[in-house]
């Protein structure tokens, strides 16, 4: 076929082009009418509670007095998210850089990924009844119930979710760049480190976040291996309030205004994660390869 | 980098390396491989503590503990066929709801949609991972259940043709709601890690594609969606997990009830939730038992993990992580003649 | 009631003194220890240990409590991660061999379980028997202008709305005191279904926790379920006056709340129930609950002595000063609060506890 040969767009293939256009634009407002539902409602419950005190004083307890604000709950789940980051995603981005720089499709490597895909399908509550087990009856630490270790379940619920979306992404670094710069003479961790990481980093972040945003937003794991406090604490060795603990715990309450809490804190929690996305991207900046 | 072709500072061949300038990438190599290492021996033990935890329950019921149905607290018979089917059909409504809406709106941001709308776009649909899992089984409660409960008696009327999917009567919390908010839930996994994968496709390959006459969606599917297909894949098994072990969620809108449901609008129950809801109180061997419902659970994932894994291997040509499509474009237009 | 609390609340306020070191006089006559003691356990009591440990808060003991069930609070007291448990069900021989030593049980305060329904027009009040809520619960009454609620209802226009029929889908005391009940009154559910933290229900929908069951109510026409005293009253619910074991319809007062706990048979060791209580102005179905500790904390608990003695005061509050929170006024908690000789018996019992063999200041 030379050039001015080509065939013309028949009609069917206009038509079919205009309908699956149009099906995935109609997918992506699917996709988002239900965040507008949610966003609409935790904002139509939440926001009224809002207030200076909401974010500056504790909570207290009281029944009928006042119930205080939300503040412990704020800083310790970011203490417990941090902690539990700085665990899994250094690990769970080694353990997918082997997988796809070393391991490849090894038997090993194979039987890893295996299990990492199998652990992304565990109920979020087995992990904080596995560390219940192993830590807290245990005494390990010489405490029962301690913020680390809740931060350790958060970790092993994030992992395979890092590990897996930073090997997708890692996958998909082209080879080309990789044997490019082994050309030149760049032993394998330069290459690794200077030339595969920075540019599957806007993939990576967006693969952490996930993992983070998972990770703030889960009760199961807390329950048993933190506890709660209702007081401030930063220290890791104590019990401590969450904002997931505090949502599941307030919406039971009896109370109207003690529910009313529990949305405004659902909405703060919300807000919390939109904010750490827009930092990391920000970050990240664009190290995309088109 | 090094300014000369063949030799470094010091007048060696480039190619030869000296031990010492070796020793860091031995110690990368060695220490992500003992790290992988790790990691396997953590999920190993984790599994035998689980399996431990859970014996007492399968040395009394065997494998009738998992293809039984009869789940029965207040008598201490614990059966969970129920529970199982509950779990495979929740998640494969989420899958079947929610991986094409994730991937059509990851292509459309990607390839369709204006460059300065798609940061935005980007950022509103990964939002949906922020809203913490409790939230989403409250807003089912409050505000899902109650609305969609007319529309579900019209479809279960209209359709009651088709069997288990149509007929009966509509439950307040049933599958169906349970399977729709984990589709929602999963959304934005499917959809960023697609984003990602479909951002990565050569741009050569689509304007090849463009050039020789395709339209768009031709484009896309010859070029983009093959590129893709094993990190979409990879996506949607990430989905699929967060699927089959959502506790919190699924326990306030799955009716909580140990039977095999007739209809897709009836009362069930799932391994996740069952856990969820018994923990707090259980004692003896109703703790082993919930354990085990951890372990079918873990079960489970194996083998879903390995059937996708097969199907995954069948559907691939090669194409991942390397530039090669090795696509035949020139012989759509002309069969479209 | 109320100007004993306003009075707890002032002298709380005033005393800057003894901040740091043993609170005096701060509570009425009990001594606060200051420390930090933590528990865990019923859901139904956690707005209760959380008001207290909000007062006491303020001189010095900081209590932090999570409700996160009976059943599991007793899991957590049997592997010392736990200086207290809250408890509705009292210890089984079973339940204690899996303690650490011996644990003292002490009967705290009580609440009702009340039937809530959702039928517009008729308000609260409704008369239903033992065996007839068993009927429903079981399916086999299932429209409200059924013949054995009309024949209690004598006057009340019924509409033929069916019912349905709302249970918790998670365990819980309060299921387990509301099918206890049920077993009392109806032999043939006591067969059939039997009582529990959680039962097989043949018929209706579960919601979790309180505002689970809540909701559905509230959102079906038709509904009935069992719902918390504390839940129902806060929330203005309607609900049934229950024939009790007199032969009197009872509504779930506090007062009539309280009659529960008068009157019962009490154990050596106060492991008390209050279901179908035999005095005549009780409601019928009527849950206890209970704060439970090591009879040596030290030994068998882990605590330091001076934790044991934050949780002695801690206990030695519970049935002294705070039980003046409890009750039916307006700036009270929704419960029952204990009978004055319960309160006696559970002081006596308070002061056998030993850290390490000797006694606690």
């Amino acid at each position: 076929m030379s050039i001015t040969t080509l065939p013309q767009i028949s009609a069917k293939r206009r038509r079919t082009d205009k309908v699956m256009r149009g099906s995935l634009v109609a997918g992506t407002v699917i996709a988002l009418i239900p965040l507008i539902l949610i966003i609409f409602y935790l904002l139509q419950k939440g926001l009224s509670t809002w207030s200076r005190s909401f974010f500056t004083t504790d909570p207290t307890g009281s029944f009928f007095g006042n119930p205080g604000g939300i503040r412990s709950a704020i800083l310790g789940s970011l203490e417990i998210v941090a902690l539990a980051t700085i665990i899994s995603i250094p690990i769970g981005i080694g353990v997918a850089l082997y997988l796809t720089e070393y391991g490849k499709q090894s038997w090993f490597a194979n039987t890893v990924r295996y299990f990492v895909d199998v652990m992304t399908g565990v109920p979020s509550i087995m992990f904080g009844l596995f560390i219940y087990i192993v830590l807290v009856t245990a005494h390990v630490g010489g405490v029962g119930f301690a913020a680390w270790k809740g931060a350790i379940a958060l970790a092993l619920l994030m992992l395979p979710i890092v590990v897996r979306s930073a090997e997708v992404v890692l996958l998909v670094v082209p080879s080309s760049l990789r044997e490019a710069a082994l050309a030149l003479g760049a032993p394998r961790w330069r290459v690794v480190f200077r030339v595969v990481l920075p540019t599957a980093a806007s993939g990576l972040v967006t693969g952490s976040l996930l993992a983070v945003a998972r990770g703030m937003g889960e009760t199961a794991p807390l329950l048993f291996t933190v506890s709660t406090a209702f007081g401030l604490t930063f220290n890791l060795s104590h019990q401590m309030n969450t904002m997931p603990f505090l949502i599941y715990n307030y919406i039971q309450s009896p109370r109207a205004v003690i529910q009313g809490l529990a949305w405004g804190a659902a909405l703060t929690l919300v807000v919390i994660v939109l904010i750490l996305n827009i930092i990391a991207r920000a970050i990240a900046g664009r190290s995309r390869m088109t | 980098m090094e300014a000369s072709a063949t030799t470094v500072t010091g007048g060696r061949s480039v190619l030869e390396r000296s031990p010492v300038a070796r020793l860091p990438d031995r110690v990368l190599k060695w220490g992500l491989s003992a790290l992988a290492a790790a990691i396997l021996i953590l999920i190993g033990y984790f599994f035998v503590r689980l399996l431990d935890e859970s014996h007492g329950v399968f040395t009394k019921y065997g494998l009738s503990f998992v293809f039984g149905n009869n789940w029965d607290v207040s008598a201490n018979i614990y059966h969970g066929a129920a529970l199982l089917f509950g779990t495979i059909v929740t998640s494969a409504i989420a899958l079947i709801i929610g991986v094409p809406v994730a991937v059509a709106s990851a292509l459309f941001i990607s390839e369709l949609c204006p460059r300065r709308a798609r940061g935005p776009l980007s950022i509103l649909v990964d939002l949906l991972a922020a809203v913490p899992s409790v939230v989403y089984g409250l807003w089912g409660v409050f505000v899902l259940c109650p609305h969609l409960l007319p529309a579900e008696k019209w479809f279960a009327r209209t359709f009651s043709f088709i069997p288990w999917i149509g007929g009966g009567i509509p439950q307040l919390y049933n599958y169906f709601i349970a399977g729709l908010i984990l589709a929602i839930m999963i959304l934005p996994i499917v959809s960023a890690i697609s984003r990602e994968v479909i951002a990565t496709v050569p741009p050569e390959n689509k304007e090849a594609a463009l050039a020789l006459g395709a339209t768009r969606w031709e484009m896309i599917r010859m070029t983009v969606l093959p590129y893709s297909r094993p990190g979409i894949t990879g996506g949607a098994m990430l989905g699929l997990g967060r699927a089959l072990g959502e506790t919190i969620a699924v326990v306030l809108v799955i009716g909580a009830a140990p039977v095999i449901g007739h209809h897709l609008f009836s009362q069930g129950y799932s391994l996740a939730a069952v856990i969820a809801n018994e923990f707090g109180e259980a004692t003896g061997i109703h703790t082993s038992a919930l354990f085990a419902a951890g372990t079918v659970l873990f079960v489970l994932t194996l083998i879903v993990n390995v059937i996708a894994r097969w199907f995954v291997s069948r559907g691939a040509h090669g194409t991942r992580g390397t530039g090669a499509t090795g696509m035949t474009i020139a012989s759509a237009p002309a069969a479209e003649k | 009631m109320v100007v004993a609390a306003s009075l707890v609340a002032a002298a709380c306020g005033s005393s800057s003194s003894s901040t740091k070191t043993t609170g005096t006089a701060a509570t009425g006559t009990t001594k606060v220890v200051s420390g930090t003691i933590n528990g865990a356990g019923s859901t139904l009591a956690a707005p209760i240990y959380q008001q207290w440990g909000s007062t006491l808060k303020s001189h010095g003991l900081t209590v932090n409590y999570n409700p996160v069930g009976s059943g599991a609070g007793q899991t957590e007291l049997g592997s010392a991660a736990i200086a207290f448990a809250g408890s509705d069900p009292s210890l089984t021989p079973a339940d204690e061999a899996k303690m650490k030593g011996p644990v003292l049980q002490y009967p705290v305060a009580f609440g009702a379980i009340t039937l809530s329904y959702n039928l517009p027009g008729i308000k609260s009040g409704l008369k239903l028997d033992g065996p007839t809520i068993a009927d429903i619960f079981s399916g086999k009454i299932t429209t409200w202008n059924n013949s054995a609620i009309k024949a209690l209802n004598p006057g009340v226009n019924l509409p033929s709305t069916s019912i349905t029929v709302v249970h918790r889908s998670d365990s819980s005391g309060t299921t387990q005191g509301f099918t206890t009940y049920l077993s009392d009154v109806d032999s043939s559910w006591k067969s059939t279904i039997g009582e529990g933290k959680d039962v097989k229900w043949p018929v209706g929908t579960g919601g979790k926790g309180n505002s689970g069951v809540a909701a559905v109510v509230h959102q079906t026409t038709g509904a009935v379920g069992y719902v918390e005293q504390a839940y129902a009253l806060e929330n203005n619910f309607t609900y049934a006056a229950v024939k009790n074991s007199a032969g009197s319809y009872v509504l779930p007062t506090i007062a009539n709340t309280s009659a529960a706990a008068s009157g019962i048979a009490v154990p050596a060791n106060l492991a008390i129930s209050t279901i179908n209580s035999p005095n005549p102005s009780a409601y019928p179905i009527v849950s206890q609950t209970f704060l439970m500790a090591y009879e040596d904390p030290c030994k068998d608990g882990g605590l330091s002595s001076s934790t044991a003695a934050a949780l002695k005061s801690w206990l030695s509050y519970a049935f002294g000063a705070g039980q003046t929170t409890l009750g039916a006024g307006s700036n009270q908690l929704p419960y029952a609060p204990l009978p004055a000789s319960l309160a006696a018996k559970n002081n006596a019992q308070l002061a056998t506890m030993v850290c390490n063999g000797s006694a606690i200041s």
